[in-house]
């Protein structure tokens, strides 16, 4: 286990360098957004993107990026969204509204969908089970913006349960942000509902009908006792990952979300620096998403290995 | 395992209710915040709250590198101009205007007005290089306010104004904003370019390659970045062995890299492989001057930049040209000042490459305007409170009195300014109707709700939006000659005819037009837009005068004798001439097949091809779909009946980002809507823009040097070409038949200069290469919490800003109001 794990990690962190220098040899590829013809500050831009190397060769350049980056842990200020700036502290910054806000919603969302995934397992092929298997479908279909506009129009404007944008400032775990927090934790938690319901009946339903469950039965144990001693545990060797996987996606945002509700996170700065073609922000952007999606496999393919003992990560045998 | 996801279970379950829980002291109508933007917590009476939104929120309001207006909002509150307009009234009385119909000049950081030094400058500082022949308008001081003080309480001082111009000039920071004080700039500051180049060997320039043939005929050496164009490096030699530089002249025949297998010459590379270079992705190179790289710059500041302290309150300005009267005070009302220790903190250097975050963030910032900043989150809200050592709220000159009451109030009654960035609009408009924004910009969906209402202004914009018709015929050559195209089906050849162009611009009908793709626009009918003032003295717009009216008459065929004045005339002006339309399409026809553009081989007199005009975007937008399929349908009903006759199709480009406008003066594209903003109160400055071949559209089809206008000046015929009388008309001596010629400010009476221009804007349209559709504007409501004590727009002062917002309701009141009307406003 231990021999996979390396293995893994260090085949990720390949994988993590080819996508970094692909990333970086790309978005500098871009030409420079053009100014209006004649506009007096052009050949300033010019000058600095000479000063700046950004007319080196790209393998300079990114070895400049490398130093840069393992000698100083330097990923440069930005030229163009904050300039001047420091990048890794405005990503920083920006990082805690998006996790705080993603985290609520898995946090409701995953007790929610698990409760809601077995309920309809136990009323299998019920009306209830058809009931919330259509809901759940609808759900997933339609995207969260959707249910932004809604809930937003519904609960801000109609109702004037909460206020229309996240409240401003760093008091992330007041009460009063907690709270203008929640239409947008409402609209990201509506599809990991949806996503958690469908997985945990699909497997529960497959567990429940295996013959492991009418030995538990005959044995004498109750429905629930069986259930939950044994169908669910095994059921979670698929869910519990999925739970794990949430955990880690909630650093990546939603661009969408966030924009509809004026939270002050990652999700849209990455979009922003590919389009004002800030190099510095978007490589943070591009190597921490890079890092999180690969850090998130690797977490979700070895904790099957800690969840179901059968299970061997690596094993030849 | 049962035991942690037990607890994994209860504390999610706990933060859930954590997070569902309800806070206390809130009711059912509001939600707690810090930001002011709710109705009734912590409303305070006494109170003036403006809570505004944005949909980017600036990141960046450094006055030496901010780049876009949404990093300037800022400023608007915390700094001031060393001038500033307001309205005429009886503290400001303005001779022969009722009060609050112009504007009067108020010394703001400084104390009073300027005062030309040009000849004694001229004598003490020859080093400066005034023209001899110089009496006035080249050098200046200016006495500052001694009151004035950053809101710490730092008295601002003349040193303060002399080291934040050098900062802003600094050859190592290569400021953005620096370009604002030389070159072509209208404050032009003597050596200023000169100090800011000082540290750059070399510049470069970008060029389309036409532009770098024409410059190589000139004998100008154009240079290609072969690191980037031939991934070549300092590895290729040539055959001395000299290692090969980046940039590589084109006219050099030197072979580099010969042991490699991609040998290249500069001269090879153009030759080779022009096309490469023709679209722009490639860029080519002018080397610029590189003579003033000097890195003992810090020592010459003082010898070369004519901004220096001549007292302790008192600044000289020396200009590389002259600049007087209005156009000086106007340029002067923005300012360089910064405080520079702050400043200094702020300044990085990585790698020889310098930076500087000052005015980025609260900690970064200092305000001497009347407002400071109390509050930012990037990308989120900013906030801003009185600056309470401002001397405005004492100095007695920023005051009013209210035409509607007769009273007397100070400026400013806003207390606090709070700004969220907000980009959805619909929820703009939600927080609006809520009573937690002042202002919504109307949308074209709200146009039929609120467009009526007596809440909505309407502000006219600078911009005149044209059709750009495409007349490259090489280009469309080339294009037609492409293997993909289908010479049977297709033309594009007939746009280029004179009688098509014009039967195009008869076709529609412009107010209908603004109505349908973009309701707070109106129709436009001619190049120079309804806001641009010529006189600002009187604050007479050009549009107003008889001359602008007399061209559009002449150009739209209107007989003025049929009307009871010019305006009238003007008046009955609508652009859209169906019958002509047809006539002219006709005319088009007949030519387009004696030319062989198209054919008739079936002989029902209809044309055989499509004339496919092809719409350049940017990107692809509602706006964009309703805008072609109007054009579509009724260029159809135009073209019916004629041998064009659902022959003429617009069709949308492929999205071309940034790249659009190249496409179009490249003639790769063929029609477009764009347009230009120029200095308000400078119409004159317009005209280069159609002749300056690296901004013109039609640069590459039009050429200005070779048109020929003659205009009669002062009962004198006088011929020059369009460049000519351009520069003339910008203060450019213009030498004809062996006389000087100078229609520039102050040269010659504003009447003159407005008759070239008329006779200049008539030429552009007789053209057909700019086809007016719509001048720009917008409407929005304003909140029942407020009003502007002016309700008329006035094109220099708008309707006063927050200066002039006066309050119906403070905050508690307000919070009342909205909760008394249901939560829910009406307008």
């Amino acid at each position: 286990m231990l021999k996979y794990t390396l293995q893994r990690i260090l085949y990720m962190l390949l994988v993590f360098f080819i996508i970094t220098f692909m990333c970086f040899v790309l978005i500098r590829m871009l030409p420079p957004v053009p100014l209006p013809p004649g506009d007096p500050h052009t050949i300033v831009v010019e000058v600095r993107r000479e000063a700046l190397g950004y007319n080196k060769p790209y393998l300079v350049q990114f070895g400049i990026f490398l130093r840069n980056l393992f000698t100083s842990f330097d990923w440069g200020v930005s030229e163009k969204l904050y300039l001047g700036q420091d990048v890794l502290t405005i990503f920083l910054q920006k990082l805690p509204a998006t996790m705080i806000v993603n985290a609520f919603a898995v946090v409701i969302s995953i007790p929610l969908g698990v409760a809601l995934g077995v309920f309809a397992a136990l009323k299998r092929n019920t009306w209830i089970d058809y009931t919330i298997s259509t809901l759940t479908m609808v759900v997933i279909s339609v995207p969260s913006f959707v249910y932004a506009f809604v809930i937003q129009y519904l609960l801000c404007y109609k109702l004037g349960w909460f206020p229309f944008l996240m409240k401003a400032g760093t008091d992330w775990f007041s009460p009063s942000m907690i709270w203008s927090m929640m239409p947008a934790v409402f609209s990201l938690s509506f599809a990991v509902i949806a996503s958690f319901t469908r997985t945990t009946r699909a497997e529960l339903t497959e567990v429940l009908t295996s013959e492991f469950m009418l030995l538990a039965r005959t044995k004498g144990l109750t429905k629930g006792q069986a259930t939950v001693r044994h169908a669910l545990r095994n059921c979670f060797v698929v869910v519990i990952p999925a739970i794990f996987g949430e955990f880690i996606g909630i650093l990546a945002g939603s661009l969408i979300i966030e924009k509809i509700f004026s939270i002050p996170g990652v999700g849209g700065l990455t979009i922003n620096a590919i389009n004002a073609q800030d190099y510095p922000i978007f490589m943070l952007s591009t190597c921490f998403y890079t890092a999180i999606g690969l850090a998130s496999a690797l977490v979700i393919d070895i904790s099957y290995g800690f969840i179901d003992p059968r299970i061997r990560m690596g094993s030849k045998k | 395992m049962k035991k942690l996801l037990a607890l994994l279970l209860a504390a999610a379950l706990v933060l859930s209710m954590a997070a569902c829980a309800k806070p206390q002291g809130t009711d059912d109508t509001t939600a707690p915040s810090d930001s002011g933007t709710e109705t009734t917590q912590g409303a305070e009476a006494g109170k003036y709250t403006y809570t505004d939104s944005v949909v980017s929120l600036a990141t960046n309001w450094n006055p030496h590198s901010y780049q876009t207006n949404d990093d300037a909002y800022p400023q608007n509150y915390i700094a001031s101009g060393l001038y500033s307009f307001v309205f005429n009234d009886e503290h400001h009385p303005v001779e022969g205007f009722e009060p609050f119909t112009t504007y009067a000049v108020i010394p703001e950081m400084a104390a009073e007005e300027p005062v030309d030094v040009t000849e004694e400058i001229k004598a003490s500082h020859p080093e400066f290089g005034i023209p001899e022949s110089a009496t006035s308008g080249f050098a200046y001081t200016i006495k500052l306010n001694p009151n004035a003080t950053f809101d710490d309480g730092t008295p601002i001082k003349a040193v303060d104004y002399v080291e934040s111009m050098k900062r802003l000039l600094d050859p190592r920071l290569l400021n953005y904003r620096a370009a604002d004080y030389f070159g072509s700039a209208d404050l032009s500051i003597v050596g200023a370019e000169q100090y800011y180049y000082s540290l750059t060997q070399t510049l470069y320039e970008k060029l389309a390659y036409a532009d770098a043939e024409a410059l190589m005929a000139e004998g100008k050496d154009v240079y290609i970045d072969v690191y980037a164009f031939w991934n070549a490096s300092s590895e290729y030699t040539d055959a001395e062995g000299n290692a090969l530089p980046q940039y590589v002249s084109v006219n050099d025949e030197t072979v580099y890299g010969e042991n490699m297998d991609d040998a290249f010459s500069g001269k090879m590379l153009i030759t080779d492989y022009a096309s490469y270079f023709a679209d722009g992705s490639n860029p080519l190179y002018q080397a610029l001057n590189n003579d003033n790289y000097n890195e003992d710059y810090a020592s010459t500041y003082d010898s070369l930049v004519g901004c220096f302290a001549s007292d302790e309150y008192e600044i000289t300005l020396v200009l590389e040209k002259s600049l007087s009267g209005f156009y000086l005070l106007y340029a002067l009302s923005s300012n360089w000042l910064v405080k520079t220790d702050l400043y200094d903190s702020c300044i990085k250097e990585t790698e020889g490459v310098w930076s500087c975050n000052y005015n980025t963030s609260l900690e970064t910032t200092c305000s001497y305007g009347p407002y400071k900043m109390s509050s930012y989150q990037a990308d989120k809200a900013m906030h801003f409170v009185k600056n309470d050592a401002w001397y405005g709220w004492t100095d007695g000159q920023h005051v009013y009195t209210d035409p509607t009451d007769g009273k007397e109030y100070t400026m400013y009654q806003t207390t606090e300014i709070d700004t969220q960035k907000v980009t959805e609009a619909g929820t703009n408009k939600m927080m609006f109707l809520k009573g937690q924004l002042m202002t919504y910009g109307l949308q074209a969906e709200d146009m039929a709700t609120y467009r009526n209402s007596e809440y909505c202004y309407s502000s006219p914009a600078d911009t005149i939006f044209f059709l750009i018709l495409n007349g490259h015929k090489e280009s469309i050559g080339k294009r037609e000659k492409d293997a993909s195209f289908d010479q049977a089906t297709t033309d594009l050849e007939s746009m280029t005819l004179q009688s098509f162009r014009k039967a195009i611009a008869v076709s529609y009908d412009r107010e209908l037009f603004a109505a349908t793709v973009s309701p707070a626009r109106s129709g436009a009918y001619a190049i120079i837009g309804n806001t641009y003032i010529y006189d600002p003295a009187s604050g007479a717009t050009y549009r107003e005068t008889d001359a602008a009216k007399q061209v559009l008459c002449d150009f739209y065929g209107v007989d003025t004798s049929k009307y009871a004045d010019l305006d009238a005339a003007v008046d009955s002006i609508t652009g859209y001439d169906p019958e002509l339309a047809k006539e002219l399409f006709a005319e088009a026809f007949k030519e387009a097949l004696e030319a062989g553009y198209v054919t008739d081989k079936d002989g029902d007199g209809i044309c055989d091809q499509t004339v496919t005009i092809e719409y350049c975007m940017s990107e692809d937008s509602d706006f964009m779909t309703k805008t072609i399929d109007y054009l579509n349908e009724k260029m159809n009903e135009a073209t019916e009946g004629t041998p064009y006759a659902g022959k003429i199709q617009f069709v949308k480009s492929a999205p071309y980002g940034n790249d659009w406008s190249n496409k179009i003066r490249e003639g790769m594209s063929d029609t477009v809507l764009a347009g230009w903003t120029g200095a308000r109160m400078n119409p004159f400055g317009l005209t280069d823009l159609y002749v300056n071949p690296s901004r013109a559209y039609d640069a590459k089809w039009f050429n200005p040097n070779q048109h020929e206008l003659t205009i009669n000046i002062d009962g004198k015929d006088l011929t020059m070409n369009l460049t000519e009388w351009s520069d003339a008309l910008n203060g450019v001596v213009v030498n004809v038949d062996g006389v000087d010629y100078n229609f520039g400010d102050g040269q010659v009476d504003v009447e003159t200069r407005v008759q070239i221009l008329a006779a200049f804007e008539g030429t552009i349209l007789g053209t057909y290469d700019y086809l007016p559709m719509l001048q720009d504007g917008s409407m929005f409501l304003l909140t029942q919490k407020a009003y502007y004590v002016v309700d008329d727009y006035n094109g220099l002062l708008e309707r006063g800003g927050i200066q002039y917002l006066k309050y119906n309701y403070d905050d508690a009141e307000w919070a009342s109001y909205v909760k008394e009307q249901g939560g829910e406003l009406k307008y």
